[in-house]
């Protein structure tokens, strides 16, 4: 099988200081892929990178076979990659329905945009997509009335609705209860069935519920990559990732 | 057994897919507009007060040049200092041409046939690159393409290279500076200090219902625009562009677009303002304008489309009717309200006002809400599993 996604050689420097220090990385179709590493291992820089908010220093990077280095990010988002910001970001002033509606995949261009209507088949994809996350009942409200948990589900929302062929999801999880934590990586696997999806998360107890491939990132390099089982007792991530403790 | 989150529990039941959504336009704003479009418009009848009937013209160049800082102001989030520059290149074509043209029936002292401010720096021609200004319908048409292309250059020159923001205010306080000395400066070609007084403008009631209409479809299309698709994602720039951009939309084409909007309504209005009103000076295209345009939308209510029309009718018409009685004090009291509404009144007039109706609606959907989940309640309170009784019933 062919990779989705594929970094080579990735490298970036900010102010002097390497972030990603020749990564090769790289994400197979309809797969769910967790990426791991402690602070400052490079997991939301490889994102941004990715996606075109940073230009890498050095290497390239591929997406379904195509050279997307350098790339700006409107255009890398329109040829299927999707990025989940760690807080969460969506527009404050519209309605949750609104803020799916702009999201939806369709065109993008000023003139385009000028005379379009919503069709019906676009607002039944509007209405499955909140379904989907758990904000139907809230599809009237401004989006800044939904507390932090339903914000995170929102952008998740949109996200889905733009039909990705690759989602980047930055710690979709942070600053959630545990019950809405345990319902987001529910979310994210059944997102998973349909998508690509590479998940950044800290949190053990949900990379063990979603429980997939696993890459651990540390210090801009690949330290390991597999089952989360074979990944969890390499010595190394021990020692890097989880510290020299016992694991819990 | 299932376990306790599986994929149905995620999703919460749905009551209905139902979207609550204003009405296109309430009937008593519609009823209201056009009452005041009404009152306007007949005031030749009923008014026969010649001041008035000026000030009215002026106000609604006023309100469309609010309407052109709020479409990038309130809507997209763009603050321009500089929206004067636009409004005072339409002013100065329109008042160019028609200065030409009345120089040519009504020869200065000299005898000369070229307008007397040229006369005055000792020109004896018209300068060549202003003879296309002699054709009135041309000197219009390049009294709105000009400023649009203008504001398109600036677009491209800002927005392509992620300067917005503050950068961007400061900038555009700086392109207004700089046409502001470009005319008095070049005061052989633009009247300088003096400014374009002295031609045949186009008072009357006529030209006002002609002003009227204009402002009425500029408020349809500034209407239609934000509550189009395109609206939307202006919208959603004006709230978070980071996340637009990583949407798929290129925020600066859609930045350029309605920067280059705004600058044909500004340009419209500033081409009648100088038709109408009779003399345009560098006052009419300077950053003390400009700010004015601000604080009229910011009092009237960013980001609603009848409140920069109501700003400018407000704070222009208290200015006009108070400034001979506290002359010093004028420039100090707009600068007080626009510290109070920025303080106080974060959404102007008719925003607060609609806020207050939104809650009050939103209250009343709550209480639907309530009902029907209620109604679900007690119908799920109903349930029982087959052949079980219904409380109070006997088992069979």
């Amino acid at each position: 099988m062919a990779a989705l996604l594929e970094v080579k050689k990735l490298t970036t420097k900010v102010s002097g200081f390497t972030i990603l220090n020749g990564l090769d990385f790289s994400i197979e179709e309809h797969e769910l892929r967790v990426l791991l590493g402690p602070n400052g291992a490079g997991k939301t820089t490889l994102i941004a990178m990715v996606t075109g908010q940073f230009k890498p220093y050095g290497g390239s990077i591929y997406f379904a076979g195509q050279d997307i280095t350098g790339w700006p990010p409107d255009r890398i988002f329109q040829v299927g990659i999707s990025r989940k910001f760690q807080v969460p970001n969506m527009y404050e002033t519209l309605s949750v329905f609104e803020n799916v509606m702009v999201s939806l995949r369709g065109r993008r261009r000023v003139f385009s945009t000028l005379f379009q209507v919503l069709t019906a088949a676009e607002r039944d994809r509007i209405w499955e997509t909140l379904e989907l996350v758990g904000l139907a009942d809230k599809a009237n409200d401004p989006a800044d009335t939904l507390s932090h948990g339903e914000r995170q589900w929102l952008e998740l929302g949109m996200l889905i609705s733009s039909a990705p062929k690759l989602l980047l999801l930055d710690e979709p999880t942070t600053g959630m209860t545990e019950a809405d934590k345990h319902r987001t990586a529910e979310l994210v696997r059944e997102i998973a069935k349909t998508h690509t999806v590479l998940l950044v998360e800290h949190d053990m107890h949900i990379v063990r519920q979603i429980g997939q491939r696993v890459t651990v990132l540390h210090q801009g390099q690949l330290l390991a990559e597999g089952p989360l089982s074979e990944v969890m007792n390499n010595e190394m991530v021990r020692q890097v990732y989880l510290g020299k403790g016992k694991f819990q | 057994m299932e376990s306790p989150v599986n994929a149905g529990n995620i999703l919460k039941k749905t009551r209905a897919r139902k979207l609550y959504r204003a009405p296109l336009l309430p009937f008593w704003v519609l009823l209201g507009g056009a009452a005041l479009v009404a009152a306007i418009g007949a005031y030749p009848y009923y008014g026969s007060n010649a001041y008035v009937l000026s000030l009215l013209g002026k106000f609604l160049c006023y309100a469309i040049f609010a309407l052109s800082i709020d479409l990038i102001w309130g809507f997209t989030g763009i603050l321009s200092l500089g929206q004067a520059v636009y409004f005072g290149i339409g002013a100065y074509m329109v008042a160019l041409s028609l200065k030409l043209n009345y120089a040519l029936t009504h020869p200065t002292r000299f005898g000369g046939k070229i307008p007397d401010f040229m006369e005055w720096n000792s020109l004896t021609h018209v300068p060549g690159f202003m003879m296309p200004l002699y054709n009135f319908p041309l000197a219009v048409v390049a009294a709105l393409v000009l400023p649009t292309l203008l504001a398109l250059l600036f677009g491209i020159i800002t927005f392509k290279r992620h300067i917005y923001g503050v950068y961007c205010a400061v900038i555009t306080l700086a392109e207004s500076l700089i046409l502001q000395d470009f005319i008095i400066e070049y005061q052989p070609y633009t009247g300088g200090f003096n400014g374009i007084t002295d031609y045949s403008n186009y008072a009357g009631p006529h030209f006002l219902w002609f002003i009227l209409a204009i402002t009425v479809i500029f408020l349809i299309v500034a209407r239609t625009l934000t509550h189009s698709r395109v609206g939307t994602v202006l919208k959603s720039i004006r709230d978070n562009d980071l996340r637009a951009e990583f949407m798929g939309y290129n925020v600066a084409n859609y930045r350029i677009f309605v920067f280059c909007v705004s600058a044909f309504m500004a340009a419209a209005a500033g081409a009648m303002y100088a038709a109408w009103v009779g003399i345009i000076s560098f006052l009419d295209a300077g950053p003390v304008y400009s700010i004015e345009g601000v604080i009229w939308t910011a009092v009237g209510g960013r980001g609603t489309l009848f409140g920069p029309v109501l700003g400018a009718f407000l704070v222009k018409g208290a200015e006009f009717f108070l400034s001979d009685r506290l002359a010093e004090w004028w420039q100090i009291i707009v600068g007080g309200l626009f510290i109070f509404v920025v303080l106080v009144m974060r959404d102007g007039i008719v925003g607060t006002a609609m806020d207050w109706l939104r809650r009050w609606r939103r209250g009343s959907y709550r209480q639907i809400a309530e009902e029907a989940d209620h109604t679900a309640h007690d119908l799920q309170a109903d349930w029982r599993p087959e052949g079980a009784p219904r409380i109070g019933e006997e088992m069979r």
